[in-house]
């Protein structure tokens, strides 16, 4: 069947079968690696991308799901420039080590931020219960996201 | 671990979902927020010939306060639960649920239809549709049936759903002025349930409590609700032996079994604690 | 030697960059065309005779282009050998797949290669495998006991090695102490469960007749030489390379059953063979870490001076030795930072019929810290004395260093109270038991409870390797080379698993050469091209690649001295670099740029008479020493006595790993750790089912690995005393945080429920064994 889909806002229409996982469609079809497969279960969150501006694991869908939809991934963050400020902050925070979870957590704290959430503490380690570190322990995880979040927030208000 | 070969459908009414239903007699799943059948297809723990996927019937989604109770739509997902202002007000025990479900993309996208009829028996939507005596509307192609949510749950992962029905809409009573506490104990955040309690009531005026509903999770073969320990606690006002003696009887509902989450002693032993909890956390609201 | 002025900075890493865009580069991004994709046929049963393998089915499905069973395997393979075979072990036949016999639920039975891994999966539920279920054991006690099904016929009784250490005269102490405190623990099952699975392409090269694997590993260079060795093949005809690997811990060290079996796909097909591991293979196959049952008895004076120890313990090696099978340093560090001279330790290693155990951070040492530590604070109880007044009594003190300690190690530097002193002034420890009492008049049941530790950092030399037979070296090496434009390029086996190592590798050499670090690019994790590297393991990277780094680049230094001197006209021993030029030390105007320099060295000209041209080194740094770290983890929570449920409230580290090149990278490596430790003490186990042998819980879904809502915020002291003993004063700090998770924990709830007399035995410590540890309390009166 044919799925036709926004993917970092550029149109794409391919054939596909219908049990291929959108993680795989986006990794293998489209070649956009920066999505990662770490259970094929939805708990790791390695697969997170955002589905119309909200977070989805991947591996819980399948590709003709997508059909009609807009997908960003992480390598719809920078393109080819410079790091967006999400990226920044995790990089100051040193908030990857080997790098696998991190596109997930990217585009998971780009939602937040689109919903002008700045969240911080606790109840921003609920917000990302939906991905799993193994690297960081996930202390710098969190400063880097507050550090963003507060900057999204400031930049809102200064218009 | 990747699914079996399987032919995708989308549905575009409820009719549609219907006739592909009947058309595949019963090998066939219908495909909602998918949180918890892609998994079990990717595993091959199913093996539908096809998925129907409902995601773009419109109007399935809706959540509507009128006549005294609020409608939710099968496919109402669980951010826009937890978003709905007529959800906080109206349903808040639905409220107070949500935030212990999966996780942020998770409640994306899977549905409230879509966790009654999985009805895992730890499932914080099923605990609430029995602690609040919700009704089930369903379709099939003999028309519409009714069923309180008590009677719809059967068993572990097993619901009186007919192979060629759907679950349509859910009916809540409107709790507008109602108190509702969840309390759960879990492994980790967000995972399932090792024994949760939903409880809400109505206070009067004069501080005592019109009635509670108290519902336990993860306790028994599906979602109870605790009818003798609720009905003893109207006209109370929550004194401690009145918590004491419906925790007692809830704990005479519960039939826990072991798992790799806990033992089924440590699952009594718990009922009474976070059954006190909830009632505890209720007496203390202004 | 001169200032070095990127040693102890927080660059920014270099990896960051293409991780952060998605650029990374890990095993299922590589992607060649007319790849097969494997799926393996994993033996369900935990010990099963395989009676018949049909596969005509499967050969016949379309887009099937090999299967590959356990006789052809066998016939054309060798073993798996051990990485550190210890003496006396009894070998168990480790083939890239079973043929008669599988031992485990998940040993591979059967591979099928096909167009893409939906259909490979596709086929294998074509296969049809008879199996003949055979009795299994997956319990030590249980494959010891008589009777037990003996799962090799080469391994009597189960047992593969039996080994003692003794020291002093522990029988004669332990029978003359005051007081002797006896429990017997049992440590869980777990996985370091990186989130990136194992992964393997295997490529055969027509053209040179040499197989190309590209893994998800640890050991590049380690991964080629089994490999070969498995393929009888020379290692020159075989090259690994890693590429970005999404976490590792130890688990990725070595060759594993799937590399050969990728490898002969690759031959038979003479196309590249993908094989990216599930989630469920994971559980059934990576391999599994730490389990041991422990029975340590302590023994000390009245006033508390500890006098011996006593260790009999088993380690559940699962159904065969892998490459680096059960942790060694368990015995090396039971004694931990305390002053004993006297112990008798006997370890025995059983077999069961589980996964095959291997490597995980700490090898060892997060098993004999709980066990020692949590017993420690037993003694003290039963002698009435504060916990830390014991250790305090009984911790090494910095004047008795270098001390040897009663397995035959040398701690070289530490001052263990002061990390201890440390963490329970963070904690407010003086004040604490006024605090304590108050909120037990409250009902509330807070606790304190500390660990101490020695960390064991780095191999001492290749010979103390070399001796005890193991198949690897201490050193790492490192090939630096100049360009002409005045830009390094290091080249090392050494792969990219989180560490950091690009960054820091680029600091070291950075320094060395006058460069700044983003002049220094990092080629690595390639078995070509690289010369012989050990691999990124047991905390020793940055003490040996930092003694690499420093050979090459002294030595090409010297060079650039040289060349510096012919161009300025200038005594080369007059001269020094610093960031960007060679120039005259006692006139710095008198001066030429490094880039100019390279250039010289590539053009051939101006060069010193008899100087070669080219400016690059090649070198091998083989250290002469293990390092020490040390440190104390306090923990305090709060119990619910009733429930059994818990919390963590504050949770400290403080720390001493030496000389710290990027204190970011180790505040990242160390947190890491903790979380890890903290994982296998709360929340993690892997669980088999005694009467079916069937793993449990191998699943993301029920293997409970923490999220950020679950680990408290860390807080860690980091101390920086450089060790004596190695380059630049660096001590091994990957894997200190896992060490004293579990002790500190365990001793902070015993220490909250003391009133009710609770012991904690084992591990994970969970609201549901505190309750049954306080029935059991309440039952023994």
């Amino acid at each position: 069947m044919t799925v036709a889909l926004l993917v970092n806002g550029r149109p794409y229409e391919r054939s596909v079968e219908s049990r291929r996982l959108l993680v795989d469609f986006l990794r293998h079809e489209l070649q956009l690696h920066g999505t990662h497969v770490g259970c094929e279960q939805g708990v790791c969150g390695a697969c997170t991308v955002l589905l119309d501006g909200e977070p989805v694991k991947s591996c819980l869908m399948l590709a003709p799901q997508a059909h009609g939809h807009s997908i960003t991934t992480v390598e719809g963050l920078a393109g080819r420039g410079e790091l967006h400020p999400v990226q920044q902050a995790f990089r100051d925070a040193h908030a990857l080590q080997c790098g696998y979870c991190t596109p997930g957590f990217l585009l998971g704290a780009v939602a937040l931020a689109d919903r002008g959430v700045a969240l911080e503490g606790a109840a921003l380690r609920e917000e990302l219960a939906g991905n799993l570190c193994r690297c960081t322990g996930y202390q710098n995880i969190v400063e880097a996201v507050e550090r963003y979040l507060r900057q999204a927030a400031a930049g809102r208000r200064d218009g | 671990m990747k699914p079996a070969p399987l032919e995708y459908l989308t549905a575009l009414t409820v009719e549609e979902a219907l006739a592909a239903l009947a058309r595949f007699d019963g090998n066939v799943r219908l495909l909602a927020g998918g949180q918890s059948l892609v998994p079990l297809l990717s595993m091959r723990l199913l093996r539908p010939m096809a998925v129907v996927d409902i995601n773009r019937i419109p109007g399935l989604d809706r959540i509507v306060a009128a006549d005294g109770v609020v409608r939710v739509g099968a496919l109402a997902r669980y951010s826009a639960l937890e978003a709905s202002p007529v959800i906080r007000e109206r349903v808040p025990l639905l409220a107070k649920a949500i935030p212990f479900v999966g996780d942020r993309q998770i409640r994306n996208r899977g549905t409230l239809g879509g966790a009654l009829c999985h009805a895992d028996p730890a499932g914080e939507m099923a605990l609430c549709a029995v602690t609040l005596g919700a009704r089930l509307r369903i379709v099939g192609h003999s028309g519409l049936r009714e069923l309180d949510a008590e009677a719809f749950f059967q068993g572990p992962y097993t619901t009186a759903l007919e192979p060629n029905e759907m679950l349509e809409t859910v009916e809540f009573p409107d709790g507008a002025g109602t108190e509702a506490v969840v309390v759960e104990h879990a492994r980790r955040h967000g995972d399932f349930a090792v024994v949760s309690v939903a409880a809400t009531g109505l206070r009067a005026p004069d501080g005592s409590w019109r009635w509670m509903r108290i519902g336990l999770g993860a306790v028994a073969d599906r979602a109870r609700y605790a009818r003798r320990a609720s009905e003893g606690l109207a006209g109370t006002r929550l004194q401690p032996a009145d918590v004491t003696a419906a925790a007692a009887r809830c704990l005479e509902e519960a039939g826990p079994t072991s798992d790799v989450r806990a033992s089924a002693e440590y699952r009594r032993h718990l009922v009474p604690i976070l059954v006190e909890r909830a009632l505890e956390d209720l007496a203390r609201r202004r | 030697m001169d200032k070095l002025p990127w040693l102890g900075a927080s660059v920014k890493r270099k990896e960051d960059d293409r991780l952060l865009r998605g650029s990374g580069r890990f095993l299922d991004d590589v992607e060649e065309t007319l790849t097969l994709h494997v799926a393996i046929g994993r033996c369900p049963y935990p010990h099963a005779r395989i009676r018949s393998i049909d596969v005509t089915r499967a050969l016949g499905h379309s887009g099937v282009e090999a299967v590959l069973t356990g006789q052809q395997v066998v016939a054309r393979t060798e073993a798996i050998t051990a990485l550190r075979p210890f003496a006396g072990s009894a070998p168990t036949a480790f083939y890239g797949m079973a043929q008669e016999v599988a031992r485990y639920e998940g040993e591979p039975v059967v591979a099928v290669a096909a167009v893409d891994r939906y259909v490979a999966e596709d086929a294998l539920e074509l296969i049809d495998i008879d199996y003949e279920p055979l009795p299994h054991v997956v319990t030590v006690e249980d494959a010891l006991r008589p009777g037990a099904p003996q799962l090799h016929a080469t391994v009597p009784s189960n047992v593969v090695v039996e080994s003692t250490v003794r020291a002093g005269e522990p029988d004669r102490r332990l029978a003359d102490a005051t007081v002797t405190v006896e429990g017997t623990f049992r440590i869980n099952r777990v996985s370091g469960a990186p989130i990136e699975t194992r992964g393997v392409i295997a490529r055969w090269a027509e053209d040179s007749s040499t197989l190309e694997l590209w893994a998800s590993t640890q050991t590049p260079h380690l991964l080629r030489a089994q490999l070969a060795h498995c393929l009888r093949m020379d290692e020159t005809d075989v090259r690994v390379i890693a590429p970005d690997v999404g976490g590792a811990f130890g688990l990725k060290i070595g060759v594993y059953p799937e590399d050969i079996i990728a490898a002969l796909l690759a031959i038979d097909t003479r196309r590249p063979v993908k094989w990216i591991e599930d989630r469920t293979e994971f559980f059934r196959g990576a391999a599994h870490a730490r389990e041991a049952v422990h029975t340590l008895t302590l023994a000390a004076d009245r006033d508390g001076t500890l006098r011996a120890l006593r260790d009999r313990y088993l380690i559940d090696l699962g159904a065969y030795h892998g490459p680096l099978g059960p942790p060694l340093l368990t015995n090396v560090m039971l004694a931990g930072p305390y002053r004993l001279h006297d112990a008798d330790i006997h370890r025995r290693v059983v077999l069961t019929n589980k996964v095959p155990m291997g490597a995980y951070r700490g090898y060892g040492q997060a098993e004999s810290n709980y066990v020692r530590e949590v017993l420690v604070d037993r003694l003290a109880r039963r002698l009435g004395q504060d916990p830390a007044d014991f250790r305090r009594r009984n911790l090494l003190r910095p004047d008795e260093l270098p001390f040897k300690n009663v397995s035959g190690v040398t701690y070289d530097s530490g001052d263990y109270a002061r990390g201890l002193d440390l963490a329970l002034s963070r904690v407010g420890y003086e004040t604490f038991r006024a605090r304590q009492k108050e909120s037990g008049q409250q009902g509330r049941h807070v606790g304190v409870g500390m660990s101490c530790y020695v960390e064991f950092t780095g191999y001492p030399s290749s010979a103390f390797l070399g001796r005890g037979g193991a198949r690897f070296g201490a050193y790492e090496s490192v090939t630096v080379r100049m360009d002409r434009a005045g830009r390094a390029a290091i080249s090392t086996g050494v792969s990219t698993f989180g560490q950091g190592t690009e960054t820091t590798f680029a600091q070291i050499a950075a320094s060395l050469l006058g460069l700044d670090p983003a002049d220094v690019a990092i080629h690595r994790g390639d078995s070509k091209g690289t010369p012989y590297s050990v691999g990124g393991f047991a905390s020793r990277t940055m003490i040996a690649g930092a003694g690499a780094i420093e050979k090459a680049a002294g030595q090409i230094r010297d060079k650039m001295l040289r060349i510096g001197g012919t161009i300025l006209g200038v005594d080369p021993a007059a001269l020094e670099t610093t960031t960007g030029v060679v120039r005259r030390r006692d006139d710095p105007s008198v001066q030429v740029s490094i880039q100019r320099v390279s250039e010289a060295a590539f053009l051939g000209y101006p060069l010193p008479p008899g100087e070669d041209p080219g400016l690059e080194a090649t070198a091998y740094f083989d250290p002469p020493s293990s390092a020490f770290g040390y440190g104390t983890v306090v923990v305090q929570v709060e119990v619910n006595a009733r429930s059994g449920e818990f919390a963590l409230q504050r949770y400290i580290l403080v720390h001493d790993c030496g000389t710290q090149v990027n204190p970011m990278i180790v505040e990242g490596q160390v947190q890491g750790a903790v979380a890890q430790g903290i994982a296998a003490a709360l929340f993690e186990e892997l669980v088999y089912d005694r009467d079916t042998g069937q793993l449990v819980n191998g699943t993301m879904v029920d293997y409970f690995m923490p999220t950020a809502a679950d680990l408290p915020v860390f807080e860690l002291d980091h101390l920086e005393t450089p060790s004596p003993v190695t380059p630049f004063g660096i001590k091994g700090v990957g894997e200190g945080g896992t060490i004293a998770a579990a002790a500190a924990i365990t001793n902070a709830v015993c220490d909250a429920l003391a009133p009710f007399g609770v012991e904690l035995d084992r591990l994970p410590v969970t609201a549901e064994s505190i309750w049954r540890a306080l029935a059991a309390a309440r039952a023994k009166g």
